[in-house]
């Protein structure tokens, strides 16, 4: 059972940076694994509570699973040359570093900001009130989102001292669906990826996925992408496989 | 404006000068520029001072203010001279001014602010892959503030458009320019950082990149399962 901890995390890299400060990770070693399992419960426990936010979690998400299915795949042992190699966490470690320096530009130019705010102008009060007015009215032009993002802050000021979610664990693993997979594809020699996972969970999705991946790299299926790219196919590759 | 004989000045010139660009700095609303009041001098007397003696001047007051124990002093924002209170006093002028309370930039305005300033001219694609986030809301939030603006169109496809700070975002962030913003740390001085473990910048360089795939291939084939973690 996962405990998550809500707080308020200006996106996925930043929720990625804390995982790395609180278990005193490498940020060039990061286990992808159990980072991507971890950063997928938080993402499920925000779904309950934020719905403009959580798509840039989702993307960050479908990042760290490609991630860790370029992991999983075989290096080619032929190519001596292990300089060619990268590592598919290298860019992630990139631009983790690179937003960490602009948090830190942001503290800095906050401190700036609040040393400014001891020292009073003539005009500031009236120029103060304008912006408050633009701000009333851009309110009013609000869209669904907007209010959803106002309840949730209201939900997150009422006086939880901590709010806690309990996450419940994955309750599917790679293996189990590899099987499930299996299943559909002997059955019915040719699967839409849509087809396996309709009106499923997320984490079955996901789950589904990576075993599908799995699958391809043992070449128990080939898979094969519809031309409108919303959707593959799973194949049995051919009949002697039964 | 009435003789100075309170100050037995060396330079009745220089002290004439000082009183100027009070009376300006004073009644304006937005920052003054040193080019301003010597452009006010050349209207009324028909001689523009030196920008330089205009400096000095303001130098010279804001002396006067410190030494005299004054409430107020004069701060180069934005590139102009601004009339301030002295943070002393502020206690007292935020009980004065409680219904108008002003506080910092929530914390996604202040980042995206901050990527604005270092980075321009931006897009917003460039703002929104450093956050990782859709910048749609704060970037707008931001000009609404007038903080940001648009300043020109990037040539790349789509022809995004670029944005850059405001001269009312040196002015509330107390900056006199660009130049004055604080230093960006370097990913070198990152690396040293104690939040990051003892692996350093060549390791990333040039890892043993086929030693750690093996760990990480070896790792999940063990488990029961890959995706699970009690």
């Amino acid at each position: 059972m996962y405990q998550v901890q809500l707080q308020d995390f200006e996106g996925p890299l930043d929720l990625l940076l804390f995982f790395i400060k609180r278990d005193e990770l490498d940020v060039f070693n990061i286990p992808i694994a159990e980072v991507t399992d971890e950063f997928l419960a938080y993402v499920r426990a925000m779904q309950e509570i934020d719905l403009d936010g959580v798509g840039d979690f989702i993307y960050m998400a479908a990042v760290l699973i490609s991630i860790k299915a370029e992991m999983l795949l075989p290096s080619d042992d032929d190519e001596a040359g292990d300089e060619e190699a990268v590592d598919p966490r290298r860019e992630l470690a990139r631009r983790l570093l690179e937003y960490k320096r602009f948090k830190e530009a942001a503290n800095d130019l906050e401190r700036h900001q609040e040393r400014r705010l001891q020292k009073h102008t003539r005009g500031a009060a009236s120029s103060q009130e304008k912006h408050y007015e633009t701000e009333r009215e851009l309110d009013l032009d609000a869209s669904v989102y907007d209010l959803a993002t106002a309840l949730r802050g209201v939900l997150t000021t009422l006086p939880e001292p901590d709010p806690v979610h309990a996450v419940e664990r994955e309750s599917y693993s790679v293996e189990q669906q590899q099987t499930y997979v299996l299943e559909r594809v002997l059955e019915a020699q040719t699967v839409s990826f849509e087809d396996l996972v309709r009106e499923r969970s997320r984490p079955f999705v996901i789950a589904t996925f990576l075993a599908v991946l799995e699958m391809a790299r043992q070449r128990l299926v080939t898979i094969s992408i519809a031309a409108s790219n919303q959707d593959f196919y799973l194949l049995r590759p051919d009949a002697e496989a039964e | 404006m009435e003789a100075d004989s309170d100050h037995s000045a060396p330079d009745e010139l220089d002290t004439r000068l000082e009183r100027i660009a009070e009376a300006l700095i004073f009644a304006a609303e937005s920052p003054v520029t040193p080019e301003r009041i010597a452009g006010a001098c050349e209207a009324v007397t028909g001689l523009a001072p030196d920008t330089g003696v205009v400096a000095d001047a303001v130098e010279q007051l804001n002396a006067r203010y410190e030494e005299s124990g004054s409430a107020l002093r004069v701060e180069t924002w934005s590139g102009g001279y601004r009339m301030a209170t002295s943070e002393r006093f502020a206690p007292y002028l935020e009980a004065f001014f409680e219904k108008e309370k002003r506080t910092t930039l929530s914390r996604s305005l202040m980042e995206t602010v901050a990527i604005i300033a270092y980075r321009q001219p931006v897009t917003r694609p460039e703002i929104e892959f450093v956050r990782g986030v859709s910048a749609d809301y704060a970037v707008g939030k931001l000009l609404d503030m007038d903080l940001v603006d648009v300043v020109g169109r990037s040539d790349a496809l789509g022809r995004p458009m670029l944005y850059g700070t405001t001269d009312l975002f040196l002015d509330q962030f107390g900056l006199s320019d660009l130049d004055d913003l604080p230093n960006l740390r370097e990913l070198e001085e990152l690396l040293d950082d104690p939040d990051f473990s003892d692996e350093k910048a060549e390791l990333f360089m040039e890892a043993d990149l086929e030693e750690r795939m093996d760990e990480e291939e070896e790792a999940p084939a063990g488990e029961p399962s890959t995706n699970g973690k009690a």
